[in-house]
């Protein structure tokens, strides 16, 4: 009995050796031009806007192609890109995804994590979108993923508590910081900036500082572009709109929302916190959590020239193909859909930002639904000198050292000096680690 | 020539007995052996999938780490007392015969049902905010609010709370070893002028020995996981204040997708889980013998 089960347990070790170091694979099933009755899993993440008018998308792709059934899968942001990463881990992800600018290098850095769609021509018609934008879903010759829209951040602001207390929206970083002194006398703060999963207070003190540098915080190819004197000026401004009371501080703010969201914060709907800082192209979660009109879009701060440098974008979102699909032919019909159908166009608006589909943005321009915050956002991001984002910068484990640095500084148990110190020694580390 | 089968008393062939247990065999190789060694092995690959214990040393010189190991054992060090002393004092109030006791049996139960789920967590989230029910209720007594969730000394308490309020089960194997208590142990002592605390500690805690430390273990195996309900309630923070070991594995694997760290992790855990485990049985070896 003893030997069977020291057989077995070696088998066992054998054939776990064997597994767990067997090559993931890499064979794609190859595109055979017809489009077949199956069945294909998509998957999106958003607010309830974008979930409602991806459904009708949807009922619309079946009435026109009853042999290709979609099965949805979606949800909020909060925790989407883990559940993504174990799909993919495990190779149970859906056929079709929507994904994340830095997914590409964390999910595909060789270019074979995703399907390549330049294969996919015959049914994913990519003359509607520019090289540059075409170029920001390549992983070196291989395009993994198709970009949606183009997006950044900016300001939107409550009008009633604005006009409540007689402000108008700031244009200068000087403006900003003489407004939270204006508001603290109510109790009131005119922005919040958290460090959840959005991480925007990293993201406004970068601005702050590739604005009077010109330097960008992290190179396309993955180098450190701050000095250590840059991520000190940066976290040094931070601490300075705590201060001044135009952020709540991390303590507050926890203390208040704990770890809840801030559209699903009573501090935000109820109006003491009258700013937000978000994408052009998900600022509806915000929006539909006041009164209809009441959040409007700000002008983005400048320094005192009038200099708009530093704010930054992205493509928001991308549309990608599972390598392990079995109907790619089908996906990139369905995302050819998703991207170029105008009927589809007009159903999805902008609840994912601007097309970048140059089809898509004309249906939309058509029909007069060129309108609300993503575009104003868009037009206002469009006058500005933006700078490409890094998808580097938006990696998760990047965020955790944003994070540990703001709250240490925040939270005093750091000062600025040795968490910049800090910061800079993990973030070249780490970059030069996944660069190799 | 016939073969040997070999019989037991009640005359059930030793293959008869070995095909019964199989599907345990099979489900014991596949879903718990398989992925032990399969988790072992993918804990020695580094970055570049090179087996070694790269991983291991870099846990160990990660402060990260150290800090939620911390949090683990503090966290394990204040709910296991307190959840036991809750749940075997319930369990003495509930062993007594009333008309529609067995009504307040099940309201103490519900809330280890509940477990975790959104409802529980977003109720729990909202109890201590700012200007939430505790805080509402600290006032009416005259005490200033409270910062819960901002202050890294006490965020981890509402942590316990919530584990804490979810004592049933350790209550319920309190309660059926209280039931099994002879009762003529309690009639001899009172006949002999024994006082009900007296024979708290003379007969119930010294019969109840063996269920204590099973209590005992398994809260604290269960403590040592613990990743739900921080993920949920604190995401871990302030300042790292509530991230457990179980935090530390879930961010590694599925946020990070550092498989190697999150494995060798895990392995480390699971040691831990042992030698604790191990040190509690020594401790207790010579109280559970007398």
């Amino acid at each position: 009995m003893k030997k069977t089960f020291l057989k077995i347990a070696a088998a066992c070790c054998i054939i776990s050796l064997s597994a767990c170091s067997v090559k993931k694979n890499d064979s794609f099933t190859k595109p055979d031009g017809k489009l077949d009755k199956c069945s294909l899993r998509f998957s999106w993440w958003g607010g309830d806007d974008r979930h409602e008018a991806t459904l009708k998308a949807i009922d619309l792709w079946n009435k026109k192609y009853p042999d290709i059934t979609i099965t949805p899968e979606y949800g909020g942001w909060d925790g989407w890109s883990e559940k993504v990463t174990s799909q993919v881990s495990s190779s149970t992800e859906p056929d079709i995804m929507q994904i994340n600018y830095d997914w590409l290098i964390a999910l595909s850095p060789d270019g074979n994590g995703f399907y390549d769609l330049g294969e996919l021509s015959s049914q994913l018609d990519l003359s509607q979108f520019d090289d540059e934008v075409l170029s920001f879903g390549k992983v070196g010759e291989k395009l993994n993923a198709v970009t949606v829209s183009v997006s950044g951040r900016s300001l939107f602001y409550n009008s009633q508590v604005f006009s409540r207390m007689g402000a108008d929206y700031p244009e200068t970083w000087n403006d900003l910081i003489a407004l939270g002194n204006r508001f603290s006398e109510d109790g009131l703060y005119p922005l919040d900036l958290d460090i959840q999963s959005g991480g925007t207070a990293w993201y406004l003190a970068v601005v702050y500082v590739q604005q009077q540098t010109g330097r960008q915080f992290i190179t396309l190819d993955g180098r450190l572009g701050f000095t250590v004197e840059d991520i000190k000026n940066a976290l040094s401004f931070y601490k300075q709109l705590e201060e001044s009371h135009v952020i709540r501080t991390v303590r507050t703010r926890t203390d208040e929302d704990g770890n809840a969201a801030l559209y699903q914060s009573p501090e935000f709907i109820g109006g003491r916190v009258a700013g937000v800082l978000e994408w052009g192209s998900a600022v509806g979660k915000y929006e539909s959590v006041l009164p209809e009109g009441v959040l409007e879009a700000g002008p983005l701060l400048t320094d005192e020239k009038g200099c708009s440098d530093g704010w930054m974008i992205k493509p928001s979102l991308l549309y990608a193909i599972s390598k392990n699909t079995k109907h790619p032919d089908e996906a990139a019909a369905f995302i050819n859909f998703l991207l170029n159908d105008e009927e589809c166009a007009e159903i999805l608006g902008t609840t994912r930002g601007i097309p970048a589909s140059h089809k898509a943005e004309a249906a939309l321009q058509k029909s007069d639904a060129l309108n609300g915050l993503t575009k104003e956002s868009e037009s206002i991001l469009s006058n500005a000198h933006t700078v490409t984002i890094s998808p580097y910068m938006e990696l998760s484990r990047m965020k955790e050292f944003y994070n540990t640095a703001i709250e240490a500084v925040s939270y005093g148990t750091s000062d600025v000096d040795s968490a910049a110190q800090q910061m800079f020694d993990s973030v070249n580390n780490y970059l030069e680690k996944i660069r190799k | 020539m016939k073969s040997r089968i070999y019989r037991n008393p009640v005359g059930v062939s030793r293959f008869t007995g070995l095909l019964l247990i199989l599907p345990f065999i099979i489900g014991a190789i596949l879903f718990i052996i398989y992925p032990f060694v399969c988790s072992f092995i993918v804990g020695l690959k580094d970055g570049s999938g090179d087996l070694g214990f790269d991983n291991y040393k870099n846990i160990m010189s990660d402060s990260n780490y150290r800090q939620t190991a911390a949090v683990t054992f503090k966290y394990t060090a204040f709910l296991v007392p307190l959840k036991l002393a809750v749940s075997l004092l319930v369990a003495l109030l509930l062993n007594c015969e009333l008309k529609g006791i067995g009504i307040f049996r099940t309201a103490f139960y519900i809330p280890s049902i509940l477990g975790s789920n959104l409802a529980v967590i977003i109720m729990w989230q909202y109890l201590f905010t700012s200007d939430g029910l505790v805080n509402q209720l600290l006032g009416v007594i005259g005490i200033a609010p409270v910062g819960w969730y901002g202050d890294p000394d006490k965020a981890i308490f509402i942590i316990v709370l919530l584990r804490l309020w979810e004592f049933g089960s350790t209550m319920v194997i309190f309660l059926a070893a209280l039931r099994d208590i002879p009762k003529e142990l309690y009639y001899a002592a009172k006949v002999d002028g024994c006082g009900s605390v007296k024979a708290f500690f003379h007969i119930t805690l010294p019969q109840l020995k063996n269920i204590i430390f099973i209590n005992l273990v398994l809260q604290t195996i269960a403590a040592m996981q613990e990743f739900n309900a921080p993920y949920m309630i604190t995401g871990g923070g302030p300042l790292g204040s509530t991230r457990t070991i179980g935090m530390y594995i879930y961010d590694e694997m599925f946020r990070y997708g550092d498989e190697g760290t999150a494995n060798a992790v895990s392995w480390l855990l699971f040691t831990l889980i042992g030698a604790v485990v191990i040190l509690l049985y020594r401790f207790t070896e010579k109280l559970r013998r007398d």
